[in-house]
């Protein structure tokens, strides 16, 4: 069953005598439970599409659906409240706030939603466990490494049991290590919760754990593929290849 | 509790820890910002707690120590004829008892150092009728007796007076000033009672009174004693109506027209109190704007994770209001310490000049809440906009910069709205005296809006200038300031406005000093002066009857004596001095600085019928016209005079007062003391051997002393000069807040340009020329509000020292060079060291962490 739906989506940035394309007349669906990677070369619209995604950008022409919300209708509180009950977020930066801790950044979610503080950061104390941090709740971001950073993010994108998570880039700033443990954390969201993800990343080992793989050139869809069997990273490298000489 | 209660509750709650937590993380920021409320409200908290404890001191110093029931004076404070009024009170039902009193409150000069009066500087003195006193109220004594009618030249105290002179007992004789020259007193009693340590009382029999003061057969207050049961409210009124018009019961009396000058120095500096908080209002919207810039990071992901753009606003809200209460807090303190220091230093100032008031400080409660409340507003409606502008930003935008083009876009209208209001404005300052205010403050507010559209052209203009000194930043220091034109402008007006408030502070003090000069030359024109304790206001002086006068006529040496006598009134409900002036001698002795009317005609008017010259600030205060008729309450009713000249000298010009013929004041105020003498020389006398004979006799008149003309005008000049320091220290404070938006900004530049930085650094940029790009951009940000602030300041000068037109001061506008001069060195000084900070730290910065800044 199809959660994410675009209709023609396209976004152009500049004015009407420069106008720049970042996203062409996409029509992507993403179904509930899936684990979808957009990858493309640099410029490609990625990251533009994932905004467009999760409504924190508005498209040029064309429409989002999740499920049967027409993301278009709503107004910025509209937006704001889905962003906190339906998406969850992980950016490449970990983007968390330098005066909380873990346990509060990780709750902020569901505080701005309502939730009385002492249940949100109870929630977050679970959420940080299941990330495997439960002993780094206390601490504060710059206490913390890359990786964990990254964690608590996820943590945070997880928190609110989200219909979708988009993570843009979530690897893009950790050694390979630690990539390759939050690239299974999120396999693991989707495996266990039947979360649906949608990652952009332009590392084919982490595209790797996806059920499906669109890629993007100038702002389109040129190719698609559900990759099986063992050496799927290699199979990636291999498209991206070729995207890039033809 | 609704869900909905509940989930603002929650958010608040949140954003107020973050809040807290982002405010202690920038300790150095949080308090410069915090800085920004504390002056303001501290300098307005202070004005509000020692004028009302002055003004408080003042009215304690008058009030009696009679516990009679009702009190009955005439409106005007003047003295009267006893008889009718007495005998209407004494019909009145209820009334017991009704005694006529004569009392003044008097400033002793200073007499031998073996004076038995010893401290006391000031004294209330009472005539009362001793038959029947003590049917007003007992006089229990602790030594001695109490007056008996037909004592003369007797005097009872209360007892608390020996703290102030320990040498006083039964028995001592002392010198008292009188209106027919020194006497001698003897105590015979002390009454069982403290009564006041700031006057003290000293009770006389009615008729020493009268003589002491040149009141014969007169009284300017009735005590009355009424039944136990009768409703006090009730039988005042009957009193007062009985009476009529010219009476009421316990007046404020007119020494509150010092007082009222005194408010006028205070209403300034609550001015400057209020300029410091605009100030401080736009150092904290410059900062709020940096932590909006700062955090777009965390706010954007805030609103990714759902954030709605009220939470984001509040969160900004709840800091800036963070930041007002701990500021007001800050200045409430200070400002009381700094009313504590007021308070003694102008404790010796009062002692001396109005002497033996106490000035106690209370804590006022509307003070606190009046500066708590403009603290704390303040505050907030400063970070409303960046908090408001900080909600608005998509996710997307507050993770994108704004384009150039919106930005030139907003800065070319912004020009033209403040080229337009600039060009009203100079209308209006040409328009005369009421447009000048007016003319002044939208000048400020047209540059205000034209300062974005104008950082470029005047970078333009000031490069090549910079170029000599910084070759290979200057250019890079342009760009930087014309790609953020608005936040630039800002932090220029800021300055800006400092800077030009400077100029219009020594400007104004310039012409103020001129003023005072020529209308302390012109006043002058005598050879010798009597001046008396107290100045301006003579209400607690005594003067001297016309034996004075008449025994400086009689010195060979004499060409012409003119005296000024004093009364005090009302009129339309403002308090005036009524000056009495002979106007054959007076202008042989003194002179008036006339704005409209003549001289001649003015002076020969006064000597027939009842015409008057009013001061300029009484015109203005009345709302008279010059040929117009007014009435003046005088002691037996309201008269009309006529207004046949508006003028005033050095001593008169800040006082609301007129200026009518001795034989007016006679008729009218029953008032025939000299209070100021004025001796004309015949030609080629030897004035310092005049001076010897003219101090020969004051001797037996010590309320006055003479000086020699040129001497006395010198001292006024220089009384004036010295309180001059003062308005130039208050000056160079308000560019206090002018350098911490300037400090702000440099680091906000210096952060939104970290990877820029970082990439010059890479290709070989050494620290040294980093830190030249940051202080090239401050001293061209310094040449531009310097260049801005002399413009408004000239302009603002110009309409402010126009306005004093409108009360009458001729206060000619002076080209304020000095103060330009000094506004320039100023602005670029202040730059160039607020740059030091954020041109260091934008040379340590890591070159990696620079480039990975995002």
């Amino acid at each position: 069953m199809s959660i994410l739906h675009t209709d023609s989506l396209t976004k152009v940035y500049g004015d009407i005598n420069h106008p720049i394309p970042a996203v062409q007349t996409v029509n992507l669906t993403v179904d509930e439970g899936e684990f979808l990677a957009i990858m493309g070369p640099s410029g490609s619209g990625k990251s533009t599409l994932l905004y467009l995604l999760g409504g924190l950008d508005k498209p040029s022409t064309g429409k989002v659906w999740l499920r049967d919300a027409d993301l278009s209708a709503l107004n910025d509180d509209g937006l704001s409240r889905l962003r906190r009950t339906e998406f969850g977020f992980v950016f490449q930066f970990f983007n968390l706030i330098p005066v909380l801790t873990a346990q509060e950044n990780v709750a902020i979610p569901l505080i701005l939603d309502g939730a009385p503080r002492r249940a949100a950061l109870k929630q977050a104390d679970e959420a940080l466990a299941r990330v495997g941090l439960a002993d780094r709740s206390t601490h504060r971001p710059s206490e913390l490494s890359g990786g964990e950073q990254q964690r608590v993010a996820l943590a945070r994108a997880l928190v609110t049991t989200p219909a979708v998570i988009l993570a843009d880039e979530p690897t893009g700033n950790l050694d390979s290590r630690s990539g390759d443990e939050m690239a299974q954390m999120l396999r693991r969201a989707v495996d266990e919760r039947k979360q649906t993800l949608v990652l952009v990343t332009h590392d084919p080992r982490i595209a790797a754990y996806a059920d499906r793989i669109v890629f993007l050139k100038d702002g389109k869809i040129v190719d698609e593929n559900r990759l099986k069997g063992q050496d799927r990273a290699e199979q990636i490298r291999e498209q991206l290849t070729k995207m890039a000489l033809s | 509790m609704t869900t909905q209660t509940h989930h603002f509750r929650a958010t608040v709650w949140q954003m107020a820890l973050m809040g807290q937590r982002y405010l202690s993380g920038r300790k150095l920021r949080t308090v410069l910002t915090t800085l920004a409320i504390v002056f303001g409200v501290a300098l307005i908290f202070a004005v509000n707690l020692v004028l009302p404890s002055v003004t408080e001191a003042f009215e304690q110093s008058l009030s009696t120590a009679s516990s009679a029931d009702i009190r009955i004076l005439n409106v005007t404070g003047g003295s009267f004829a006893p008889g009718e009024v007495l005998a209407t009170i004494a019909d009145i039902p209820h009334v017991q008892a009704v005694s006529g009193v004569l009392e003044r409150t008097i400033t002793l000069p200073t007499l031998a150092d073996n004076n038995p009066l010893g401290d006391i500087v000031q004294i209330k003195l009472i005539g009362i009728d001793p038959a029947v006193a003590e049917n007003i109220r007992p006089f229990p004594m602790s030594a001695g007796r109490f007056l008996a009618a037909g004592d003369q030249n007797a005097v009872v105290f209360a007892a608390g007076v020996t703290e102030l002179a320990p040498e006083l007992q039964v028995g001592t004789t002392f010198s008292l000033i009188t209106a027919t020259g020194l006497k001698t007193f003897t105590v015979i009693g002390f009454i069982d009672e403290q009564g006041s340590l700031s006057a003290p009382p000293m009770y006389m029999t009615l008729a020493d009174a009268q003589s002491a003061l040149n009141q014969p057969g007169l009284i300017n207050t009735v005590e009355v004693n009424i039944d136990a049961n009768a409703d006090e409210d009730a039988v005042t009124k009957d009193i007062e109506n009985a009476l009529g018009s010219s009476f009421q019961s316990d007046t404020a009396s007119s020494v509150m027209d010092s007082v009222g000058a005194l408010g006028i120095a205070f209403s300034v500096l609550d001015l400057l109190g209020f300029l410091a908080l605009f100030l401080g209002a736009f150092l904290i919207f410059n900062t709020f704007r940096t932590v909006v810039v700062e955090r777009h990071h965390d706010l954007a992901m805030l609103r990714a994770v759902g954030a709605t753009r009220r939470q984001i606003t509040t969160m900004i809200m709840i800091e800036s209001l963070l930041q007002g209460i701990v500021g007001t807090l800050i200045g409430l303190i200070l400002g009381y310490l700094l009313a504590l220091a007021y308070i003694s230093f102008i404790g010796q100032f009062y002692h001396t000049y109005f002497a033996g008031i106490t000035i106690e400080l209370r804590l006022i409660p509307s003070a606190v809440v009046l500066a708590s409340v403009l603290g704390i507003i303040t505050a907030l409606l400063a970070g409303y906009l960046p908090a408001r502008s900080a909600g608005r930003a998509s996710p997307l935008e507050a993770l994108r910069p704004a384009t150039t083009a919106r930005v030139n876009h907003a800065a070319r209208w912004s020009l033209i709205v403040g080229v337009v209001l600039m060009l009203l404005a100079v209308a209006l300052l040409l328009s005369g005296s009421s447009g000048a205010v007016g003319g002044a403050l939208l000048f400020l507010i047209g540059m205000l809006f034209a300062a974005p559209g104008l950082i470029i052209p005047v970078a333009r203009l000031f490069g090549p200038l910079l170029t000599l000194w910084f070759a290979r930043e200057g250019d890079l220091a342009r760009g930087n300031l014309a790609r953020q034109p608005g936040r630039a402008a800002l932090t220029g007006s800021t300055l800006m406005i400092g800077l030009a408030v400077l100029i219009l502070i020594t400007a104004t003090i310039s012409a103020f000093d001129v003023l005072v000069t020529n209308l302390t030359n012109a006043a002058f024109s005598s050879d010798i002066v009597l001046i008396p304790q107290a100045i301006a206001i003579y209400d607690t002086v005594i003067g001297a009857d016309d034996s004075l006068a008449t025994r400086l006529r009689a010195l060979p040496e004499t060409q012409t004596v003119a005296s000024l006598r004093s009364a005090a009134t009302e009129s339309n409900g403002q308090r005036l001095q009524v000056f009495g002036i002979d106007p054959g001698a007076y202008p042989r002795g003194a002179s008036l600085e006339f704005n409209e009317g003549q001289p001649d005609t003015a002076f020969s008017a006064l000597a027939s019928g009842r015409n008057a010259i009013l001061t300029p600030l009484a015109r203005s205060a009345l709302g008279l016209e010059f040929d117009s008729d007014f009435v003046l309450e005088t002691v037996d009713g309201p008269q009309t005079y006529h207004i046949v000249g508006v003028a005033s000298d050095v001593l008169s010009f800040k006082v609301n007062a007129i200026y009518i013929s001795q034989d007016n004041l006679a008729a009218d105020f029953h008032k025939t003391e000299d209070v100021l003498l004025y001796l004309r020389l015949n030609p080629g006398e030897d004035t310092a051997a005049a001076l010897t004979d003219v101090q020969q006799i004051t001797q037996d008149y010590p309320q006055f002393t003479a000086y020699l003309t040129s001497d006395y005008g010198g001292d006024l000049i220089a009384m004036t000069n010295n309180v001059l320091p003062l308005f130039y220290a208050l000056a160079f404070l308000i560019l206090f807040p002018a350098a911490l938006g300037l400090l702000n900004t440099l680091t906000i530049n210096t952060i939104e340009r970290t990877r820029e930085i970082g990439v010059v650094r890479a290709v070989g940029g050494t620290r040294g020329q980093i830190r030249r790009i940051v202080i090239a951009e401050a001293l061209l940000l310094g040449i531009f509000s310097a260049a801005m602030g002399v413009v408004a300041g000239v302009a603002i000068s110009y309409g402010f020292i126009g306005a004093f037109g409108i009360i009458g001061w001729k206060v000619s506008y002076t080209f304020p060079l000095l103060g330009i001069i000094a506004a320039v060195v100023i602005g670029v000084m202040l730059t160039l060291f607020t740059a030091i900070l954020p041109a260091r730290n934008a040379a340590k910065l890591d070159i990696i962490r620079a480039l990975q800044y995002e």
